[in-house]
């Protein structure tokens, strides 16, 4: 990571969001109740999302004093998401976007297949083989000796 | 009360318990040596299967974990030079030289046994204090409870990150993910945003597994390329004039160990860390220089992260507060259970303390004998692929997430988690205030109502009551100096108070 008199690449994009989130978490939080007295259930949600937004604006202080890192959205890509993050995110989204159509078992192992082989680079064979062994042995555990019913999807 | 020792040892003598607490401790040994996983990962993964279990099971698995888990991290610090865990880096600092000069066996044997020490004397004062603490607890209200849910946020919020800033957010934003769902008060929608899927809020062992497991496999994505160095490994049972040697170090290093484990928020890392800046300061003629290799600078951490195990029981059974992050995620599994860990505990369920401590202390034995053994098989484990334990770590949280309620949704919910997770470690927030906030945010906000509605919604009257109750106004005054520490004007009082003692000493 970066030094502490540097920001980090996308540092200050992140905490523009974190305050814009913030914000509106605080105009949720005041749609619950309102003003309407102390002791409703919209106090303590509004006291936390305005501690939010005061203490993003803190860091949002702290960190535009400190001095950009330069090349701002390549370091991004560089640094925070490379392309084993990048490709791991996406094949995160895929896994949940699958899951409901293929069920947990088939997604589980084709995500399996997938990182692996991304992330470890050996052949075929012996990534199927292990990621087979993996998903057999976590089927094992927890369907058949902790009684977890795993996600079913709607086409297997 | 009377039969209490019949449930101490409840599980030294039922075969399955008795299974239980030692797959619990080996697990946990192995989980807390590889880096990546950390304990308290594998406490909130394993929880969400174990809450169908009875009650004992459940506990026996879980404190084998945390016991196991706390001190598995000195060994791959020793070996390898990577603490498995926080509570492991000053043990590699002298570790690793050590294992360097080929008296890898000697450090772990050595950890071992002082670390059983560390862990005898947590559960001792577990066992002594817990009861008294609660007796006093009985007479908290609402009011205080309040405040000890404030404090408890507030130091790990202070304690870990890069600024309070970002500790505050990461707290209050635990709180908002908390309060998700119908207020359980009024039976209104909290951010429901008119979903069904949202009145039941979001479980906070899913916001755990997100947040420690998935994000921190992110994080791990980094390093995955780092070499794996191998060591050679001979005498483990260490010298018994070491163990009478260091006696004195280690008595004090649990002592440090057990108070900070027992203090909200603070656990094992943190106890570790300032029972080897302790032995440092102290120890005026080591054999070997610190940092070097120092047998003392590897003891005073390691007896210290396995007595704060004892140590951060103590609040939690007795007021509900968590005392680091792994007893938070035990508070959730106490819950689920249908217990309400608090001052009532031990007087509604005192069998369940008595087997807690029981539990704690055989988990403690089998620690000793796996900690002894199996050192060779352990180095081939260590050195499994980060390429292939990730996308496994992903797999598991996914099924730990689902198993909670069998709900698809809480999958989405943790993956997200994990993905925001990733952005806020990278950026240096911490993850552990999210989750206190996620456990204690509800607890502060309906202590606070009932605090409210006892004061009649008078805001005069509801301040007065802090001031004019003893134990508010202790838990005020302790909970305003740990607020005003966090803020510049910290450092000046303290030099004019440091200033005035001078003076006073003169």
């Amino acid at each position: 990571m970066s030094t502490e008199n540097h920001r980090r690449p996308g540092e200050l994009v992140f905490v523009i969001l974190l305050l814009l989130a913030s914000l509106w978490l605080f105009w949720q939080s005041i749609l619950i109740s309102g003003f309407s007295g102390l002791s409703t259930p919209g106090v303590f949600p509004m006291l936390a999302s305005g501690l939010m937004v005061v203490s993003t604006l803190s860091i949002l202080r702290d960190t535009a004093r400190r001095a950009p890192g330069g090349h701002g959205f390549n370091r991004f890509l560089e640094e925070i998401t490379p392309l084993r993050q990048a490709v791991m995110l996406g094949l995160v989204a895929f896994y949940v976007v699958l899951m409901p159509w293929f069920g947990f078992v088939i997604t589980s192992g084709l995500f399996l297949f997938a990182s692996i082989s991304f992330l470890w680079r050996r052949n075929f064979l012996l990534t199927a083989g292990l990621s087979a062994f993996a998903l057999a042995i976590i089927y094992l555990i927890f369907r058949i000796a902790f009684q977890v019913v795993l996600p079913k999807g709607t086409l297997f | 009360m009377e039969n209490f020792l019949e449930f101490l040892v409840v599980s030294w003598f039922d075969p399955y318990l008795l299974f239980l607490t030692a797959a619990g401790t080996m697990a946990g040994i192995y989980v807390g040596a590889i880096p990546g996983l950390s304990v308290t990962m594998a406490a909130s993964i394993l929880i969400s299967f174990t809450f169908k279990w009875d009650v004992n099971d459940a506990l026996a698995l879980i404190a084998g974990i945390y016991m196991g888990g706390v001190y598995g991290g000195s060994r791959t610090a020793i070996l390898l030079n990577i603490p498995g865990a926080p509570s492991a880096i000053a043990t590699a600092i002298e570790g690793y030289p050590m294992a360097k000069r080929g008296e890898a066996g000697e450090a772990i044997g050595l950890t071992t046994v002082m670390s059983v020490f560390g862990g005898f004397i947590g559960i001792l004062a577990l066992a002594m204090f817990a009861p008294v603490i609660s007796k006093f607890a009985i007479m908290f209200t609402s009011r205080d409870y309040m405040l000890l849910g404030m404090i408890g946020i507030l130091l790990v919020g202070t304690l870990s990150g890069e600024s309070f800033a970002k500790g505050a957010f990461a707290g209050a934003l635990g709180v908002l993910i908390g309060m998700v769902g119908l207020d359980p008060m009024t039976a209104e929608g909290r951010f429901t945003f008119n979903t069904i899927t949202l009145m039941g809020g979001i479980p906070y062992v899913v916001a755990m597994i997100g947040f420690f497991g998935v994000a921190e496999a992110f994080v791990q994505l980094h390093g995955l390329n780092k070499p794996v160095i191998k060591q050679k490994i001979d005498r483990i049972i260490p010298h018994f004039s070491d163990v009478k040697l260091y006696f004195w170090l280690a008595l004090r290093a649990s002592g440090i160990g057990t108070i900070i484990g027992a203090l909200p928020g603070t656990g094992g890392d943190i106890a570790a860390l300032l029972a080897y800046d302790d032995a440092k300061r102290t120890t005026k003629n080591p054999e070997v220089p610190f940092g070097e290799g120092a047998k003392e600078g590897l003891i005073a951490p390691e007896v210290a992260n396995n007595s704060a195990v004892g140590g951060a029981f103590i609040p939690m059974l007795t007021l509900g507060i968590p005392g680091d992050a792994v007893t938070a995620v035990i508070i959730g599994a106490l819950y689920i259970h249908g217990l309400k860990p608090g001052p009532m505990l031990l007087v509604e369920t005192p069998h369940l303390f008595w087997f807690i401590v029981g539990n704690l202390a055989l988990a403690n034995v089998f620690l000793l004998i796996f900690g002894l053994t199996g050192i060779k098989v352990f180095t081939k484990i260590v050195e499994c692929p980060k390429a292939i334990l990730i996308p496994l770590i992903i797999i598991l949280s996914s099924v730990g997430a689902y198993a909670i309620q069998n709900n698809p949704v809480d999958i989405y919910w943790m993956l997200l988690f994990g993905v925001i997770g990733y952005f806020f470690k990278t950026y240096g927030f911490q993850v552990g205030p999210i989750i206190l906030g996620v456990i204690l945010g509800p607890m502060i906000d309906s202590n606070y109502r009932r605090a409210m509605i006892g004061a009649r919604g008078d805001i005069g009257t509801f301040f007065w009551d802090f001031a004019s109750h003893p134990i508010s106004l202790v838990l005020s005054v302790a909970f305003l100096l740990m607020l005003l520490s966090q803020t510049p004007l910290w450092p000046v009082i303290k030099s004019l108070f440091g200033q005035k003692s001078k003076v006073l000493g003169k």
